[in-house]
């Protein structure tokens, strides 16, 4: 009896065409969207804690409450925006990579500032006193305060990439699981299922799940040596 | 220098009501008191880092060199630590760096990160941080809490050397009774968030006007 | 440090091997099926099914109620779209060219004998049946230009997941130079996603909806043609259930009196209950005074016996095949998952 992992395992090694294209497409769009949350969130979020203004408590409450926004509500908003009858139907990004990335940032980027708030938040207070008891200047103890946080920053993209890859309701409804276009892996997946092929759902899912082992492990080593 | 009359208030709860109090040049001026009396206010006021209803206590407004009682040392190397706070990158200041580590005897944990030293490594290495600058006055709060009787003691000259080379003011905030003798010229003791007795140090620690001041003196046996 | 990352490293693999584990009692479930508590009639012990292969079955099909019509309509680029709040919008992109280059190629000689043999090498059976009186085209078909070479095409899962694109398309691609992007859904939402402008030509099977589509002025006569709608193929639906027959569909005279004693007989019964082109079949074949719908809130009386799962059809079938329930299915994906439970022995 051939078992998924199995499957999986000669599946990866047959070097399937196809499977070759998932993987490459879902980091194609992993990669980026990820990428790009963490450099828009990553100062955001540590400019929201260092920063003390009015209605901060409701800039705050809002990006918690876009954290919790529903893939399927993201993917419903970027479909009816760049459809063929949206208002950006000019930039011609339906069923394309780039509109999955951007329909993915909307829904990362929130998270990497949670997460990059409330962190550098606990921080904020030993950092600014201390750096303005040596008569630093704002710009610099703004900077100082990112420094401080890159430790941070490596577990934040890992989170972002993971929900990156493990997203499926934008990601199906603006990228529409194209063949050899914008099928991802949980996209494919969810196609084997619907055809009651579980077994290579399942095979898909291990490689899915070691892909994602592999990142953690290297980021993990590098966190590690640099931190020594 | 002085420190003009101020109040603090923390939630409403007044935490200093401070009457004002000189501060001359080249002098050290310690702080006394019991736990929560408002020692640490009256330094976070004084460095401007906590804001009081008034844009100046200060006056004239004179550069200021605060060291919290927590410190934070920042995730690089000592060293990378006390050239943040040079004026510049030059060597000079790299010189500077080495006497100051030098003088703490922790220069052989220069290239070390300074989130991984021991409480009484850190307590040296941010005091030696802050001296890297010239500042016309010091506000230290508690800066040898965490040190043994060695360090106290580097950390005491220390501060007095730069104090005769720049010629700066010194509010140190101290709970130990005897370093507010070794160090102090004036003395001013903190009790329940207001100022109840000031002056020369050998006067008010060994004839105290106040009733607190002489219960205090008792309690902590000088 | 250490411990954590080595804790780690053992969750995952644990998570690996419990989903390798799952695997296996997944394909065991499907070789030797748990008696159903749903069905009152004695069910079938794993000794008498057979070792390889599921258990449901086709019981019923080739009735005209059952007939399944596969049409090709063109997306007019001068059709009255309107975006989200009802505005009209003017200049929408529709690939005109490519949609027609790909309808003339689709209703060539050399492709409607390409479909009419799809399948059979694989299952032994033909999946579509070309009709009589479909449009055959002899247009010459151009090259691909840098701006019509891709081409995107709205069709139904169920279309998608027999695999005739994947088998037809390829030919027609590597000709002519085009890609086209196949997009695939409910028949209610490939139509819709037509009428937002995200299609050039939509494949679909669900006459009434594509006649309300031309009516509403989103499709159009390509040159050489007489009508919007190009019905092309058909195959039947298939009444599906468990091999032992409780309800006894298989002596029925007509469709229609197949489902009335499902009905009659309480026996469960899967409904995709999602407005697809299945789901809408399969509502004209209950006896009328049940009043079954394509709401939800029509069959809350019929709650023990009929499965309103809203779910595509692959996933619909595997939950008859657990539950032994009866199951209106096109016949493609029928084969094709009965195929692939082979595959997974």
């Amino acid at each position: 009896m051939t078992t998924a992992l199995e499957q999986a395992i000669q599946l990866v090694l047959s070097g399937d065409d196809q499977l070759v294209n998932i993987i490459s497409v879902t980091l194609q769009m992993s990669i980026p969207s990820s990428v790009i949350s963490l450099l828009l969130g990553v100062p955001l979020g540590v400019l929201l804690a260092f920063c003390s203004f009015r209605g901060k408590e409701v800039l705050v409450i809002l990006n918690r409450t876009l954290m919790g926004l529903p893939p399927v509500v993201c993917g419903l908003l970027c479909y009816m925006l760049f459809s063929g009858v949206g208002p950006f139907r000019h930039f011609r990004l339906m069923y394309t990579i780039p509109l999955m990335v951007i329909a993915q940032v909307i829904l990362i980027t929130p998270i990497v500032i949670g997460n990059m708030e409330s962190f550098a938040q606990r921080i904020t207070p030993a950092v600014r006193e201390t750096a303005h008891g040596l008569g630093l200047g704002r710009g610099r103890i703004f900077l100082l305060l990112i420094s401080e946080t890159r430790y941070q920053v490596f577990s934040t993209y890992l989170l972002g990439f993971a929900r990156s890859i493990a997203e499926v309701g934008a990601v199906s409804m603006v990228g529409g699981a194209i063949a050899y276009k914008t099928n991802v892996m949980t996209t494919a997946i969810m196609n084997y299922t619907n055809r009651g092929d579980f077994t290579l759902g399942v095979a898909l899912g291990i490689i899915l799940l070691a892909m994602s082992l592999v990142l953690n492990l290297t980021v993990s080593l590098i966190q590690g040596r640099l931190s020594r | 220098m002085t420190i003009a009359p101020f109040r603090k208030s923390y939630a409403g709860a007044t935490a200093l009501d401070f009457p004002g109090a000189p501060l001359p040049a080249g002098q050290t001026c310690a702080v006394i008191g019991a736990n929560g009396s408002g020692k640490s206010t009256l330094a976070k006021v004084t460095a401007g880092v906590t804001a009081c209803g008034q844009p100046q206590v200060l006056s004239p407004p004179v550069s200021v060199g605060y060291l919290p009682q927590h410190s934070y040392p920042f995730q690089m190397t000592v060293r990378a630590n006390l050239m943040l706070n040079a004026p510049r990158r030059n060597d000079p200041a790299r010189q500077r760096a080495d006497m100051l580590l030098e003088r703490l005897e922790i220069a052989h944990l220069s290239e070390q990160k300074a989130h991984h030293l021991s409480g009484g490594e850190t307590a040296r290495m941010v005091l030696a941080r802050l001296l890297m600058r010239r500042y016309d006055l010091l506000i230290l709060d508690e800066p040898t809490a965490a040190m043994d009787i060695r360090s106290t003691a580097l950390t005491e000259q220390l501060v007095a050397d730069y104090q005769a080379e720049t010629g700066c003011g010194v509010l140190w905030i101290t709970h130990s009774l005897k370093q507010a003798v070794r160090i102090a010229d004036t003395v001013l003791f903190l009790c329940r968030g207001r100022l109840a007795e000031a002056g020369p140090a050998e006067r008010l620690l060994t004839a105290p006007q106040t009733s607190e001041l002489r219960q205090f003196l008792d309690f902590y046996g000088v | 440090m250490k411990h954590n990352k080595l804790t780690a490293l053992l969750l995952a693999l644990a998570m690996v091997l419990a989903l390798a584990a799952c695997s296996n009692n997944q394909g065991q479930t499907q070789q030797s099926p748990s008696a159903s508590p749903e069905t009152s009639e004695p069910m079938e012990t794993p000794a008498e099914t057979p070792a390889e292969g599921v258990d449901l079955t086709i019981l019923f099909e080739q009735d005209d109620d059952m007939l399944n019509t596969y049409s090709l309509l063109a997306v007019n680029p001068d059709a009255p779209f309107v975006d989200a709040d009802g505005n009209a919008v003017s200049d929408v992109y529709v690939n005109t060219e490519g949609a027609a280059a790909l309808i003339n190629w689709m209703l060539s000689q050399e492709a409607l004998d390409l479909a009419g043999n799809y399948g059979y090498e694989e299952y032994g059976e033909y999946l579509f049946y070309v009709l009589d009186d479909a449009p055959v085209s002899t247009a010459e078909i151009p090259a691909a230009t840098e701006d019509t070479a891709v081409i995107r095409m709205s069709t139904t899962t169920s279309v998608n997941d027999s695999g005739l694109l994947g088998y037809l398309l390829p030919f027609f691609e590597e000709e002519y130079g085009y890609t086209v992007d196949v997009t695939s859904a409910g028949t209610g939402a490939a139509i819709a996603n037509a009428t937002y402008g995200n299609a050039d030509l939509i494949l679909v099977h669900s006459k009434s909806q594509e006649e309300s589509f031309v009516a509403d002025g989103y499709s159009y006569v390509l040159d050489g043609f007489e009508a919007e709608r190009l019905p092309f193929l058909y195959n039947y639906f298939v009444l599906c259930g468990p091999s032992d027959d409780p309800a006894g569909v298989r002596d029925a005279a007509t469709v229609k009196n197949a489902f009335a004693l499902i009905a009659e007989g309480e026996y469960p019964f899967v409904s995709r209950g999602d407005a697809s082109g299945t789901h809408t079949k399969e509502i004209s074949l209950w006896p009328e005074e049940l009043g079954i719908t394509t709401e939800a809130d029509s069959v809350a009386d019929y709650a023990g016996w009929y499965n309103y799962s809203n779910a595509g059809m692959g996933v619909c079938l595997t939950m008859a095949e657990e539950m032994h329930a009866y199951i209106l299915s096109d016949k493609a994906t029928y084969l094709t998952f009965r195929a692939n439970n082979g595959v997974m022995e």
